[in-house]
């Protein structure tokens, strides 16, 4: 096996076969006439590499020059008549695209029936049936999170989603590379243009006060999520609420000390499970036909925690995907990275 | 009579809560430089804030109320001037006018880099 390996490169099929693959220009002309010419005393190795690199440039050079060529009448139209048409052509697009949508909407405007009359659908059967069967059917005593969560879970679902994959695309544009030698490459390149060590660092007051309020902070955030499903609150605002106890923090103490716990791996595990957690427990429910999953967690009561069903940790799970993207967003914005 | 008295306190302390935050609101616009500026946004934030919930807690319906809200004035007491410090602190930072006064004794010895 071996020997037929070693010497397949050589034989004639193999050489056919390269030539179909990678064709056979000029350049492969020019190599080996390169080559063959200094008959007269055989090339080292280094000046084989010089020889390569310098047909690579050449070739580069060539290559962009007629790039220039084919791109130069296009672009003097562009800079000079092309300018004019192309801006009037965006204002008469941009102008019919908003005539567009103003006709629409209008026109759908004009079939929808007049607010707040009584026979309205929505004015009885939805409004009505969320009130008198909100607690049996979703289980939570507060109706807006029984809505959101249970009625209309889709839509949290995809507002989760958009939370996340903002997070992702922000987290590609603005995360500041490492190069070889793991040096922030934005720190080599723009030592002057940082004005981030002008802001005050270790400030007494600033952490004195941290120290009293992000502890209150946390734990109001971590009330209002896990109250979600009896009163006012729920993941959202949790969520925000514990992004800012987190930012109050990283404020105080600086990158370092806030990189302890929370890492851009764990940003990454905590909005994977909690959007999965959501995601396997609404499709469940989908796929069931609106009937959720069977938790063993008994309908609402008022002062109970536990209880509602699933709202409570479908609250949590949105609130823990929100604190971290509004977390991941702040340190990006401040410092590209966590 | 107790009732009239706790309106006419509920309203008094109102009144000039609203009073000191106009005052606010006309200084942050009036005033050209930060720390000007940062002043009254810090009155209207702190001592507006405080009328404003002290009028809220009299006028509260039972106990439990009037002590969250006393709490949200604690709140607002500790967060508030602190940002407030924190913006008198970087416009200190940066503005050279302040770089030709001599050193605080006392400032900050360990400056630490928290961040790369």
């Amino acid at each position: 096996m071996s020997k037929r390996r070693s010497d397949w490169a050589q034989r004639p099929q193999a050489r056919f076969l390269r030539w179909m693959r990678e064709g056979y220009g000029a350049l492969d002309d020019e190599i080996i006439s390169a080559v063959a010419q200094p008959a007269a005393q055989r090339p080292d190795a280094e000046a084989l590499e010089e020889h390569d690199r310098l047909i690579g440039t050449h070739r580069h050079e060539r290559e962009m020059a007629l790039d220039r060529l084919a791109n130069y009448d296009l672009q003097r139209w562009a800079n000079t008549r092309g300018r004019k048409a192309l801006t009037r052509l965006y204002v008469l697009l941009a102008l019919l695209l908003g005539a567009s949508l103003i006709y629409f909407l209008l026109d759908t405007v004009a079939y929808m029936p007049r607010f707040g009359q009584v026979a309205v659908p929505t004015n009885n059967e939805v409004i009505a049936r969320y009130i008198e069967k909100g607690l049996e059917e979703t289980g939570a005593i507060n109706i807006v999170a029984g809505m959101i969560l249970d009625y209309r879970a889709f839509d949290t679902l995809g507002e989760s989603t958009v939370l996340f994959v903002a997070a992702c695309a922000v987290l590609i544009l603005l995360r500041i590379d490492l190069d070889d030698q793991g040096q922030p490459m934005q720190q080599l390149i723009a030592e002057g243009s940082d004005d981030r060590h002008y802001e005050p660092k270790n400030d007494r007051i600033l952490q004195g006060s941290a120290m009293v309020l992000t502890p209150i902070i946390l734990l109001f955030g971590i009330y209002v999520l896990f109250n979600g499903h009896l009163g006012p609150g729920g993941g959202f605002s949790g969520g925000a609420i514990l992004s800012s106890g987190l930012i109050l923090y990283l404020n105080a103490f600086g990158f370092q000390k806030a990189g302890r716990f929370f890492t851009y791996k764990i940003f990454m595990w905590v909005s994977f499970f909690s959007l999965g957690f959501y995601g396997v427990a609404k499709a469940y429910s989908f796929y069931m036909g609106a009937n959720g999953l069977n938790s063993g967690i008994p309908l609402g009561t008022p002062g109970a925690i536990l209880s509602s069903g699933l709202i409570m940790p479908l609250n949590i799970a949105v609130g823990l995907v929100v604190a971290c993207t509004m977390y991941i967003f702040y340190a990006l914005f401040r410092k590209g990275g966590l | 009579m107790l009732e009239w008295l706790r309106f006419i306190l509920t309203a008094g302390l109102l009144i000039s809560g609203l009073i000191i935050l106009i005052t606010a609101v006309i200084g942050v616009y009036k005033f050209d430089y930060v720390l000007n500026r940062m002043h009254a946004a810090a009155m209207g934030d702190t001592l507006g804030l405080l009328f404003c919930l002290l009028g809220l807690t009299v006028s509260a319906p039972d106990l439990a109320t009037a002590l969250k809200l006393l709490l949200i004035i604690c709140f607002l007491w500790v967060a508030s001037p602190v940002s407030s410090h924190l913006i008198a602190r970087l416009e200190v930072t940066i503005n050279p006018r302040w770089q030709q006064l001599p050193p605080t004794p006392g400032k900050d010895e360990k400056e630490e880099e928290d961040s790369p």
